[in-house]
């Protein structure tokens, strides 16, 4: 099996869970305690795709929250093979800064694979995302993911999914 | 088609067919092209062996178009250049540092320190040039781990480590030293040309090497040479050459770039050690031979040391036991012995001591300033020089008190007890004379025969009497007159029975201070005191008194034996009494 590496940046806009969902999908735990991350903070995670025989190890790059890039957090995206976008579903202002954040990125670096993580479903009271809203980013985006870091739900599925997307571009990109 | 085409046709067909297609093809720029492509080499390979023209043709278009070129697109000329770049100036700073480690060398040659022979002799075994081993015992390091980065995405495109580095995952930390450039990158360099080029974490410390593609980081333990990056510089230059297209275009397939780690590995075989090259090395018989011969020489001259010193004990020891030897300094110079200290006339030479206790082959220089011993067997020993020793009669010293024993003349008796204080040390004196001494002293006994009436006239004879001053005699010798007179009478009585008699000459004399008129009439008076006291005494026969008639001139002798009378006896004929 071929083993692939690559680098996939976590961006959003502040306390939308983005260090929460890393933590989840990396080490598969949760912490209701808050800590804002400074910079970036790196982690690793293999993946086995065996329907395309490889194993690819994402380098996740979990960009400090912010409504707008600025040169620093540039140079962090530089050469990144995937974008995941992580959009707060209690707070709909979050989704326009992952829009952006998204139009930006893709502009400065070219269009890369991405997917958008409307995170913190478990928080059903305070969810505040409709369907039609969904279908909108889902057209934005292409892959759009409900998920809860808290209880897990979905995370997996849309790493696993950008991986594939990777996959699938670096494939047609040699092609 | 007329009539003269068709016998053109007939009569060059071939030839037209030929012309054509020349034509063709000089019309044809497409063609043309083609055929001077064609030719184009072997043309200038011609060109090139059959003169400069050339060269000289196209330097002028070609340095252009460089110049053009560079000025336009620096940045893959650079790239280009890298991978010789490199070596180049590799080279040249290898030189320069080679020079700089003989400048070096030069320097320390100078020094002689502990730590710098003992280096020396390490350089000298592991066959390395002094100055080149002083570097690397100065600069100990180990590079642990490499990282070939991608300057592009900062994936990891190769890790090597050593066996005793951690590390958790190297992706990781290639992808967080990749933000922490960049954030350096963006923070701190305004043109964004700037580079983190090294770091220190504790005992470590990590040096970025960048190339055109990707950079090399490696972690060390210690403290790393500048050279160090030269050799690093080489081996990521060495990368961009093998994987060049592979590593710009990197995008985490590993199989890209095959083997890339074993080029990695490289960098961990640059290290310096302390025991570097010498840990496996047999012994060295030289340095043994050296060693032996150190130690040996080293043994001989601590035990030659110790003898000496030794011999000068022991030689302290005897000159000290010596009396009238008084050692202020003893110490070895060069091949002799200095001794410095105060001898007395009587006591023996230091050489004669040392000879004495078995160090006759030792060599000396003594020097010994003379002075008065108040030894008692010096002292004695003086005495006996001064006053002479008659037979029988010795010396000795208690104290202050000098001890005379044996048998001796009362007259002598009485020159030295008037003469021992003379002696410094002496303020005593006591006669110690044995019962049978005492004996031979008694006068001879009536009834003796002429021979040894003989022999107590000449026992007599010459007797001295001292003054204390003037004409008073001493005590002791006013006790000898009166024994003197008795002796004198028993003697003349039994001469006269044998029909002799005696005649007696008082002679007197003075010491040598005052007028010599005066020292002459005193003299005289003394001759004639005793005279006059023999007669009071009883003496009845004859006497002459007269004064020495050899006058003393040496004023510088005062002593006082010089006060004296001397009575002289002269046995004559008589007629013999009834």
């Amino acid at each position: 099996m071929t083993v692939v590496t690559s680098k996939v940046c976590i961006v959003g806009d502040f306390a939308v869970g983005k260090t929460s969902v890393v933590e989840r999908f990396v080490n598969s735990q949760f912490s209701d305690k808050y800590l804002t991350t400074i910079g970036v903070k790196v982690d690793t995670k293999e993946i086995d795709l065996p329907q395309r025989g490889v194993q690819q190890k994402l380098i996740l790059w979990d960009v400090a929250g912010t409504d707008r890039f600025g040169d620093t957090e540039f140079a962090y995206l530089r050469g990144a093979s995937g974008y995941v976008f992580v959009a707060d579903g209690t707070r709909p202002l979050t989704m326009g800064t992952a829009t952006s954040l998204r139009d930006r990125a893709f502009e400065h670096y070219g269009v890369k694979p991405a997917v958008l993580l409307v995170n913190k479903h478990d928080l059903t009271g305070a969810w505040d995302v409709s369907e039609q809203r969904l279908k909108g980013l889902q057209a934005q985006f292409g892959s759009v993911f409900v998920t809860s870091a808290k209880t897990g739900a979905h995370v997996d599925d849309a790493l696993t999914h950008l991986a594939e997307l990777i996959v699938d571009r670096a494939i047609a990109d040699q092609q | 088609m007329s009539d003269l085409e068709t016998l053109k046709d007939l009569l060059f067909g071939t030839e037209k067919q030929v012309l054509d297609s020349i034509s063709e093809r000089v019309e044809s720029r497409e063609l043309r092209s083609a055929d001077v492509a064609d030719i184009l080499p072997e043309a200038i390979h011609a060109s090139h062996r059959s003169g400069g023209e050339l060269i000289k043709a196209l330097r002028e278009p070609v340095g252009a178009c460089l110049q053009q070129e560079i000025r336009d697109d620096p940045q893959t000329y650079g790239d280009a250049l890298y991978p010789v770049m490199g070596p180049a100036i590799r080279k040249y700073i290898m030189h320069a540092l080679r020079t700089f480690t003989q400048q070096i060398n030069e320097a320390l040659e100078q020094s002689l320190t502990p730590k710098g022979l003992s280096w020396r002799v390490q350089a000298w075994r592991a066959g390395v040039p002094f100055g080149e081993f002083v570097v690397q015992k100065s600069l100990l390091y180990r590079v642990e781990q490499a990282y070939l980065i991608s300057r592009e995405n900062g994936l990891l495109v190769g890790h090597a480590q050593h066996e005793a580095a951690r590390i958790k995952d190297s992706d990781a930390v290639s992808a967080m030293f990749t933000a922490i450039q960049d954030f350096v990158k963006e923070s701190f360099s305004p043109d964004r040309t700037g580079r983190l080029e090294s770091a220190d974490m504790g005992e470590f410390t990590l040096w970025a090497v960048h190339g055109p593609h990707a950079l090399l980081v490696c972690v060390i333990r210690g403290v790393p040479p500048r050279s160090l990056r030269a050799d690093l510089s080489a081996i990521l230059e060495r990368i961009h050459f093998r994987y060049g297209d592979a590593i710009r275009t990197y995008s985490g397939d590993t199989a890209s770039v095959p083997e890339v780690e074993e080029e990695l590995t490289a960098c961990l075989r640059l290290e310096a050690r302390q025991d570097t090259g010498t840990a496996n090395k047999g012994v060295s018989w030289p340095l043994l031979i050296i060693l032996i011969l150190v130690v040996g020489a080293f043994g001989y001259f601590a035990v030659t040391g110790w003898l000496q010193a030794q011999q000068i004990a022991r030689l302290n020891a005897a000159l000290t036991d010596t009396p009238g030897l008084y050692i202020t300094d003893i110490y070895r110079d060069r091949q002799s012995v200095l001794v410095r200290g105060l001898r007395d006339p009587l006591a023996p030479t230091v050489s004669a001591v040392a000879a004495a206790n078995g160090l006759s082959h030792v060599e000396i220089v003594a020097d010994m300033q003379a002075f008065q011993s108040l030894d008692p067997t010096l002292l004695a020993q003086r005495a006996a020089n001064r006053f002479g020793s008659p037979e029988g009669v010795s010396f000795a010293v208690e104290g202050s008190r000098l001890i005379v024993s044996g048998a001796a003349p009362v007259d002598w008796q009485e020159e030295v007890a008037l003469a021992y204080r003379t002696l410094a040390g002496l303020d005593d004196i006591e006669f110690r004379m044995s019962p049978d001494e005492r004996a031979e002293q008694a006068a001879a006994a009536p009834g003796v025969d002429l021979g040894q009436l003989d022999a107590i006239v000449r026992q007599l004879d010459g007797r001295a009497f001292y003054f204390a001053s003037g004409t008073t005699l001493t005590a002791q010798s006013a006790d000898a007159l009166t024994a003197y007179a008795d002796q004198l009478k028993a003697a003349a009585a039994d001469l006269a029975l044998l029909g002799r008699g005696l005649n007696l000459t008082a002679t007197g004399f003075t010491d040598p201070v005052g007028a010599p008129e005066v020292n002459y009439a005193l003299a005289q008076q003394r001759a004639e005191a005793i005279a006059s006291a023999l007669v009071e005494l009883g003496w009845d026969g004859a006497i002459i008194a007269r004064a020495n008639p050899d006058r003393a001139t040496d004023v510088s002798k005062v002593d006082p034996s010089l006060r004296r009378a001397i009575v002289e006896l002269e046995s004559v004929e008589t007629e013999p009494t009834q």
